[in-house]
């Protein structure tokens, strides 16, 4: 056990050494950094106005960057190994299969992990930064003061952030899944995007197939039920629109989506190491 | 005890996908490595040296037969743990450099802590990659310094076996010397040592038996003692002769009713004229 986890941290590490070496993610971070920053310098509207474009900017440069990152990065992890073929020289260890493919899961999410802690950090200080401003300019009245800072130190904006992180998770174990059975490194990209994209489509497809009965042909039938079953629901992931929209969303739906997110990666990594399991090198 | 690798009609067949047939690389390979023997896989391209290896390691299930690793099933944990494997044309993460390549290795192998640091220096200046070769990107590495990085990484654990698919491919005369230097002394300290070549003449100085593959079969098998000593044919080499006595002894031959088949200077082989004639520290 001790000796298992700790060749799965040296293939992590390894992976996250490898992400950190390469100058595409530096470029990505800097360039989300600047977005951030670059938010705060539109200022024509009123301070609520103001504060909710900072967010829905903010987050969706966030989460654009993570997405970009866990695609690249899957495309970095066991097909571009495979076709390097540095592959065979990490496989022919006493390393199980699984604890290579555990390895690679953990050594992205550590990736993501620390660039998403990166930009909320630079987040969090562009809004106090905001709300400094803000004050200088409205003046200290007590009121004033209070509602800027209701906006600017709101703590559910660490909800949605736990939100975007947890959605980031499974798209990152969605393009292990795929790596584990595809030989180039286009074929997880794309597949991992599309699954992305009918996985917003996924509640849909669900009403779709149940309410359908007898009236559609078996082959829709069956298609909307693979989509219901198989793709992960990352509509659930929209309470962060809501949360950044000003709604209240209670803790509870947090953690259930949270708890969701976690079962669906174990489940992927699951077959991921299954399918791998089998496969010739 | 178990012999060090055990195969039993070792089978592997390719299918290629979308209808476009099957490959035969491996067929019926009964092998049988004695522990503490240099064993060479010879053959030509293309004949199921690499295959077999990876058979033997596990990266490749058979599609039928059986291997064996000191008595452990083929590809299992307690299996590998057993063997050093040093692919053809390896490919490393070229971002490490050669210490942190042979550290991510030991730590695959369950090492940490201070006993592999130890065992990363010690390899290290083994290979002659200590010191700021060491430290510098496998990027930048010239293709010997690439097989000898991934040497030390095939050692890193201390195995008892150490298989080497074409260790000298790619490398030159003093360097493919170097590693024939280091397999004798892995020999020499009990290790079993399989490697693959088909670059003949290097195989013969130092392994101890050969297969010959040819088509994924096995052609022929045995000692090398055994398969190249020509025991009907006799060879003197002397020195000091002049052309009298030269005529002398071929005349004493033809009497004795010997078949002269060839007689004259022998040539020195162009590798140890090459070897003989660099500067002599890069010689080793
Ligand atoms: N992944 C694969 N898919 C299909 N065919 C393969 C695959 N790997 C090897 N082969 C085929 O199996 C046969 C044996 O290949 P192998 O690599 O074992 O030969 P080798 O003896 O190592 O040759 P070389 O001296 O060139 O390294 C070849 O005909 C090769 O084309
Ligand atoms: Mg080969």
């Amino acid at each position: 056990m001790r000796e298992s986890w700790r060749r799965i941290r040296a293939v992590a590490e390894n992976t996250f050494l490898e992400a950190v070496r390469q100058k595409v993610f530096a470029v990505l971070l800097v360039f989300a950094l600047v977005l951030l920053g670059g938010a705060n310098y539109f200022a024509e509207f009123s301070f609520q106005e103001q504060f909710k474009f900072l967010k829905d900017l903010g987050y969706a440069t966030i989460s654009l960057t993570g997405l970009l990152v866990g695609l690249l990065g899957a495309a970095q992890l066991i097909p571009a190994e495979i076709e390097r073929r540095t592959i065979l020289t990490a496989l022919c260890r006493p390393l199980r299969r699984w604890e290579f493919v555990v390895g690679k899961y953990l050594g992205l999410v550590a990736l993501l992990a620390v660039m998403l802690a990166i930009m909320g950090a630079v987040f969090w200080a562009v809004l106090r930064w905001k709300e400094a401003q803000l004050i200088g300019l409205e003046g200290g009245e007590a009121g004033v003061v209070q509602a800027i800072q209701a906006e600017s130190r709101d703590p559910r904006l660490w909800q949605a952030f736990a939100l975007m992180g947890a959605k980031l998770f499974v798209v990152c174990g969605l393009a292990v899944f795929f790596s584990t059975l595809a030989t180039s490194t286009t074929f997880v990209v794309a597949m991992t995007l599309l699954v992305y994209l009918i996985g917003h489509l996924q509640s849909v497809a669900r009403e779709q197939w149940l309410e359908s009965g007898e009236k559609a042909a078996w082959f829709i039938q069956l298609f909307l039920a693979a989509v219901a079953l198989l793709v992960p629901d990352f509509n659930l992931y929209s309470l962060i629109d809501e949360i950044v929209a000003g709604n209240v969303v209670p803790w509870r739906a947090t953690l259930e989506v949270l708890a969701y997110s976690v079962a669906y990666v174990a489940v992927l990594l699951a077959a991921a190491a299954c399918l791998f399991e089998e496969r010739d090198l | 005890m178990s012999a060090a690798v055990w195969t039993q009609s070792l089978r592997k067949e390719f299918t290629l996908g979308w209808g476009r047939g099957r490959v035969l690389a491996v067929e019926g390979l009964d092998l049988e490595i004695k522990r503490g023997e240099v064993f060479g896989l010879l053959g030509p391209n293309g004949s199921g040296k690499s295959t077999a290896m990876k058979m033997i390691l596990g990266l490749l299930r058979p599609t039928a037969g059986r291997a064996e690793v000191c008595g452990n099933l083929a590809g299992t944990l307690a299996a590998r743990k057993q063997i050093g494997f040093l692919p053809e044309n390896p490919y490393f993460p070229a971002f490490l450099s050669g210490l942190e390549l042979v550290r991510y290795y030991g730590k695959l192998c369950g090492l940490g802590g201070k006993a592999l640091e130890g065992r990363v220096a010690e390899l290290l200046s083994l290979v002659r990659l200590g010191g700021e070769a060491g430290r510098r990107p496998l990027r930048t590495y010239s293709k010997g310094m690439l097989q000898r990085a991934g040497l030390a990484g095939a050692l890193v654990s201390d195995p008892e076996i150490v298989m080497l698919d074409e260790p000298t491919a790619g490398v030159d005369p003093a360097g493919s010397r170097e590693i024939r230097d280091l397999i004798r002394e892995l020999k020499e300290r009990g290790k079993t040592v399989i490697f693959s070549s088909h670059l003949l003449e290097q195989v013969e100085d130092v392994a101890d038996r050969v297969v010959i593959l040819h088509r994924g079969q096995k052609l022929r098998e045995g000692r090398l003692e055994d398969l190249l000593t020509m025991s009907g044919e006799w060879q003197v080499r002397a020195r000091g002769l002049g052309e009298a006595q030269r005529r002398e002894l071929h005349a004493w031959l033809v009497q004795h009713g010997a078949e002269v088949l060839g007689e004259g200077s022998p040539r020195e082989r162009l590798e140890d004229y090459f070897l003989r004639n660099l500067p002599e520290r890069e010689r080793r």
